[in-house]
């Protein structure tokens, strides 16, 4: 049940939250010249987050994670959300210069007749300089993740992690159409404005 | 650390070859004189290998990686037939400029219980072997001695607390690094399908920000000056991998400048990690601009805030330049000229 990593992660947190704190600064140095951010943030996986994650099963009963403090790569998460579609692009290329990634996808609906979350994420290494020198380094994770959202994507998928994720119960199919339906304004007004910033720039 | 399993295989350069030649692979008994020389190999790997590598992902940018996949399968399972994997790989992408091979799979237990695995190649040599017998030499030619080249010996190191879990990243050693593109991949991007931990840009630029911090804060003048003169040289590193430390060490910057760029680095051990340096991305970060009038007057300032601390003005019908600043005075000493 990896009852041992889980403690062992709860112990570290602490130290997590320091490499979070000093990997938003560096994320903020690399991106200082870069326009339309809204905001960096980075933060250390929530102790009772990592646990559920750590025990999660297969189909077959058997664990998901063998090792999850060496394989679940979001112990550290950082965001960056900028205002339009475009941006993304400029920050992917700033983020692909300084960091090695080893995981690097567009998150999409599988299908064009869908909506649902849009998002860039990746899996990169974590620089040894934002390591506190006081802090093991064994004690830290690899890898992190890092996702690049426009505001309105930012903004759907949090309400949609709050209302649909989380709910209590199995959404219907018309909560779920309404779900699609926020998720394509969202859509539809990155669009517009990446089409209105090109016509009055 | 315990050394279990060791295999070794022939692997010939046949890079683009119409066919593959059959590799020849063996296990080598945990006793003698070759396992005694593998054992010290294995306990060293650690510190031995010091360029920090990840594994590469697959063109859709997904954790899929051949390589990987081969280490893992031989790490669960060390055996010929899977070994063998392992060394086709090395054969496909090995060149006759790189040439015959002999390498090594090691896989033990290390430091915390973890899984380890050396990989290690070492390149075919000639030699001559003497024997003294009974007051006379004999000497014979052997054409295919493998030997741990210092000049062109490479192994790779990886650890896991699981194998179902596997490998997430490791550490290389590779003599060619820095030497033509075809040696200089083989290993780590062919072979290995790996990339440095630390981008070109990355390194390069912890580098520059870390000389500027360190000419910043310097006291002593004749270390300031080595400091700034040492910005100018590093340009020529351009496209060559190596640490911080190695790139020091080849300046020949004395003690003192080495410990203020060493203090001024987050970590020590950044010193040590391996990167591409980009001259670009340095001037870009650690520039400084010294201009001398003919009056005798040495202006310096960092690039990038040149003009903010130094207001200029032409005098177009002097034909001269005139620069006024102003500030409190921080430090002022007498040095002698050159």
């Amino acid at each position: 049940m990896n009852q041992g990593e889980i403690g062992a992660y709860a112990e570290r947190y602490g130290e997590l939250v320091a490499v979070a704190s000093n990997l938003e600064i560096l994320l903020a140095k690399y991106l200082a010249r870069v326009p339309h951010i809204d905001r960096i943030s980075a933060r250390a996986k929530d102790p009772e987050r990592f646990a559920n994650k750590a025990k999660k099963l297969l189909t077959s009963g058997v664990d998901k994670y063998d090792a999850p403090l060496q394989q679940i790569q979001d112990q550290i998460g950082a965001r960056i959300i900028v205002f339009y579609k475009d941006d993304v692009e400029k920050v992917a290329t700033i983020v692909d210069r300084y960091f090695r990634y080893v995981e690097r996808r567009d998150l999409v609906p599988e299908s064009e007749w869908e909506f649902g979350y849009f998002g860039r994420h990746w899996i990169l290494a974590l620089p040894d300089d934002v390591i506190p020198p006081s802090v093991n380094q064994s004690q830290i994770p690899r890898f992190f993740e890092l996702q690049v959202k426009t505001l309105f994507q930012h903004a759907w998928s949090e309400a949609n992690h709050d209302l649909g994720y989380k709910a209590t119960k199995k959404l219907n199919s018309d909560q779920r159409r309404r779900f699609a339906f926020t998720a394509a304004q969202a859509w539809g007004a990155d669009r517009v404005f990446e089409e209105l910033r090109h016509e009055l720039s | 650390m315990k050394l279990t399993d060791i295999h070794s295989f022939l692997v010939h350069p046949a890079k683009h070859a119409d066919s593959q030649p059959t590799i020849s692979g063996t296990s080598v008994p945990r006793k003698g004189s070759l396992f005694g020389m593998l054992d010290k190999l294995f306990e060293r790997a650690p510190m031995e290998c010091d360029v920090q590598i990840v594994f590469s992902p697959d063109d859709q940018g997904q954790q899929n990686n051949p390589s990987r996949d081969s280490l893992e399968s031989y790490a669960r399972e060390p055996s010929v037939p899977r070994g063998r994997i392992v060394a086709e790989r090395l054969q496909q992408v090995t060149t006759h400029r790189s040439g015959l091979g002999l390498l090594f799979l090691l896989k033990g237990i290390g430091s915390q219980g973890h899984h380890s695995l050396v990989v290690s190649r070492f390149p075919a040599d000639q030699g001559v072997v003497a024997q003294e017998n009974a007051g006379s030499l004999s000497v014979e030619f052997l054409e295919r001695v493998f030997m741990k080249n210092a000049k062109a010996y490479k192994s790779a190191y990886y650890t896991t607390s699981s194998l179902r879990a596997g490998f997430t990243d490791g550490k290389a050693v590779d003599r060619q690094l820095s030497g033509p593109r075809d040696l200089s991949e083989y290993w780590i991007g062919e072979f290995l399908m790996s990339e440095l931990r630390t981008t070109g840009p990355a390194g390069t630029r912890r580098l520059a920000e870390a000389l500027r911090t360190a000419v910043k804060t310097a006291k002593d003048p004749g270390i300031k000056q080595e400091l700034i003169s040492a910005a100018s040289l590093m340009r020529n590193q351009s496209g060559k991998t190596r640490s911080a430390t190695a790139i020091i060490k080849r300046l020949g910057l004395s003690d003192q400048a080495a410990e203020a760029i060493t203090d001024a680095y987050a970590r020590p051990e950044l010193m040590s990690e391996s990167f591409r340096f980009e001259a670009d991305e340095f001037e870009r970060h650690a520039l400084y601009r010294a201009v001398e009038l003919d009056t005798g007057a040495l202006l310096l300032a960092e690039d990038a805030r040149f003009d903010d601390v130094f207001h200029t003005e032409l005098l177009v019908a002097e034909r001269k330049v005139r620069y006024t600043t102003e500030g409190k005075i921080v430090d002022q000493r007498f040095r002698k000229t050159k």
